[in-house]
């Protein structure tokens, strides 16, 4: 897998109206999963480290983030 | 070709009293300890993630499943248990010491979570607090929690006290000078900077082998324990010198089937919950995770009567929503949305499915790690080790909490009076050999090594276990050092840390294969089941299985040692025996004797001018 690139599937879903780019999903991931794209809005950057421990949408504030569905493989 | 942020990549030196390998449970209280008990000593945290949510508990805790309160338990109780579950493979005084210091443990949790007694822990009637029953003792040793807060908590007063905290910095490598700890190497896995960090002491906590075996749902990350704890800690320490113990015991996690997260029977059972098999019926005496329990599971589906289920339908209606509440707020949180997704209810006596999914080597569920004594102490001086990865079996939560607390306290002392060995180490050329797979032009992904030896792990180690299986393992960890290994890619330093990661699991598989294959005899249920040797031997009892590095050769060593003698004279065993399984499958078909020679051959040679060599003719012809 190519790291850093964006999947077309992603179970992290982004209000693009709510969110705020504050960076809180990125810095707190324990996984080191997610990062802002050039528009300043998350995504699964390394989309397969994900243990989908939900703290991404937990730490953000403007509640934007939500975890759509567990990965594909477990749903 | 030099990866992403190579260009930006810096070194750095630090000097430092106590370094902590891993800013999860125990890594955090040893931070918290050690500061405190010298706030003159510089303390670093190391950490792969972020510290306020890395770990087994980032999202929380809903219990620590042993402790001694008053009213309900007792140290010798805790002791008790220990004994019982370890089949008499402990250090008593280290299940002693967690028992007396669990009480201490919630105390300081409740300070820095600044939550009251009946807050974060429940009370009973007189103001105690209230403990239930779990373990297959007739004690109260488990603790409820409300503990969705508790990581963050511990995060902020680590840093509150002023430790410097290196978060997404893993360590990689455990210096050595003259037999003691000198300092320890570390790089950040977003910006490549590399920290070599000269300190006497180094507290490792950095959790379990939880990537070990393969989800069978093929997940990579997809597992029960924090994928970040890949055993680095245990081949840290290996590598250092140390010895480990009790590598042969696995953890053969019974979880709840395709999230691959705990069920979770400690919460469910405590509140009348039990485990049934696919007919409804209840299949073992209790459900706590000693290998006998495991072993039932294992019987269940060989034998025709798996699945199995952890059954809540039967439970009033105030406690149902009150599991949903616990299980759906706290740890995994995500197990709600799962189960939506499914149309799974817990009013359903078969809405949550178990299955025993990949093995894992683990102390705190377990018995797996870095032996240490009462005080956290390795066999290299220095070197302490507390949480999952040190070997104080079935310590759970709790003995993160109790011994992180100690192994901070003893280290920093040990860093006062500790002779400083300068690392002879090439921070250059130590960084060169660490970076060397974003270097190459081409070579292996590391996720695709990483499944490779995690599905070898899952088919050749998983038990019951079979010596030629072992064998074979021990073939493929040799094989895909020399030849792949070497050839790992990588393009960015997030996936660098997972060269490490891998080579750790390899090395902890070697260490599970050959303490298997040193110990004769079946124990500890399915956790140690050799079908070569069916049965329990009392030549073994309270015998461990000590695994080290011959530091001359190179050579992994394995040896027997006695644990330390007992104190207390509680049962050794649990109440179960190995099966004696009979497939008589009849006698197979025979072939009748073949009185003819092969038409094809004698064509053949005729057509080719050759006499038939004798042997290829048939007695009758002869």
């Amino acid at each position: 897998m190519e790291s850093g690139e964006r999947k077309q599937y992603e179970w992290i879903r982004v209000d693009q109206d709510k969110c705020i780019s504050c960076g809180d999903c990125v810095e707190f991931c324990p996984r080191d999963v997610l990062r802002l794209d050039n528009q300043g809005f998350p995504y699964m950057a390394y989309r397969d480290d994900c243990w989908y421990c939900d703290v991404c949408t937990f730490v953000c504030k403007p509640k934007a983030l939500s975890l759509e569905e567990v990965p594909y493989l477990i749903k | 070709m030099e990866g992403k942020g190579e260009r930006n990549m810096s070194y750095h030196t630090i000097e430092a009293d106590v370094v902590v390998v891993g800013g999860g449970s125990a890594g955090t209280v040893a931070a918290i300890k050690a500061k405190s008990g010298d706030p003159g000593a510089r303390v670093v945290v190391l950490d792969k993630g972020p510290i306020e949510t890395s770990g087994a508990i980032g999202r929380g805790m809903d219990a620590l499943n042993v402790v001694s309160v008053p009213g309900y338990g007792t140290p010798e109780d805790v002791v008790e248990a220990l004994t019982k579950v370890t089949e008499g493979v402990l250090d008593q005084e280290c299940a002693y010491v967690l028992g007396a210091k669990s009480l201490e443990a919630m105390k300081d949790l409740e300070k820095y979570t600044e939550r009251e007694p009946g807050d974060l822990f429940p009370l009973d009637g007189n103001g105690n607090y209230k403990a239930s029953y779990l373990h297959p003792v007739n004690h109260a040793l488990y603790m409820a929690m409300d503990g969705e807060d508790i990581k963050r908590a511990l995060a902020r007063e680590v840093r509150k006290l002023g430790c410097l905290v290196l978060d997404r910095t893993p360590a990689v490598r455990l210096l050595t000078e003259e037999g003691r700890v000198a300092g320890i190497l570390a790089f950040n896995i977003r910006t490549g900077d590399f920290y070599l960090i000269k300190t006497p002491a180094v507290i490792i906590t950095s959790g379990c082998v939880g990537k070990f075996g393969m989800p069978r749902d093929g997940y990579l990350s997809g597992i029960y324990e924090f994928p970040g704890n890949t055993g680095d800690g245990f081949a840290m320490a290996y590598h250092a010198g140390a010895e480990l113990v009790n590598l042969e015991c696995f953890q053969t996690n019974l979880l709840m089937k395709d999230f691959n997260g705990p069920a979770c029977g400690y919460v469910v059972i405590p509140r009348g919950g039990y485990g049934v098999n696919a007919r409804g019926e209840k299949y073992w005496t209790h459900g706590y995770w000693s290998g006998d329990m495991f072993l039932a599971v294992w019987r269940e589906f060989q034998e025709g009567r798996g699945p199995v289920f952890l059954k809540m339908d039967h439970l009033p209606e105030d406690t149902v929503k009150g599991l949903e509440k616990i299980l759906w707020g706290t740890e995994r949180t995500v197990r709600g949305l799962f189960h939506q997704q499914r149309d799974e209810d817990y009013r359903r006596w078969d809405s949550v499915e178990q299955g025993m999914e990949e093995i894992t080597l683990c102390s705190g569920h377990s018995m797996s790690g870095i032996l240490v004594n009462k005080d956290t102490e390795t066999t290299v001086p220095g070197l302490y080790a507390a949480g999952d990865c040190a070997a104080v079996p079935h310590q759970y939560l709790t003995g993160a909490l109790v011994f992180g607390a100690i192994a901070g306290e003893k280290a920093v002392s040990y860093a006062r009076i500790a002779r400083r060995l300068e690392p002879a180490v090439s921070l250059k050329k130590a960084w060169r050999e660490i970076r060397e797979p974003l270097l190459r032009p081409d070579g292996l992904a590391a996720e695709d090594v990483e499944i490779k030896i995690r599905s070898k792990v899952s088919q050749y180690l998983t038990p019951p276990k079979n010596d030629f299986l072992y064998h074979k393992m021990l073939w493929w960890v040799d094989r895909m050092r020399r030849e792949d290994v070497p050839r790992i890619k990588v393009t960015d330093y997030h996936n660098l840390i997972k060269v490490t990661e891998v080579k750790s699991i390899i090395d902890c598989a070697e260490m599970a294969a050959r303490a298997s294959l040193y110990r004769t005899e079946s124990r500890w249920g399915l956790g140690h089941y050799r079908l070569a040797y069916p049965g329990r031997d009392s030549a073994w009892d309270g015998k461990w299985v000590v695994v080290r590095k011959d530091g001359a050769t190179g050579e992994m060593l394995v040896s027997k040692k006695d644990v330390p003698k007992h104190k207390w004279d509680f049962p050794a065993r649990l109440e179960y025996e190995y099966p004696r399984p009979v497939f008589d499958m009849g006698r197979g078909f025979v072939p009748p004797p073949n009185g003819y020679e092969d038409p094809w051959i004698r064509e053949k040679v005729c057509r080719e001018g050759l006499s038939i060599p004798k042997r290829m003719i048939t007695r009758r012809e002869r």
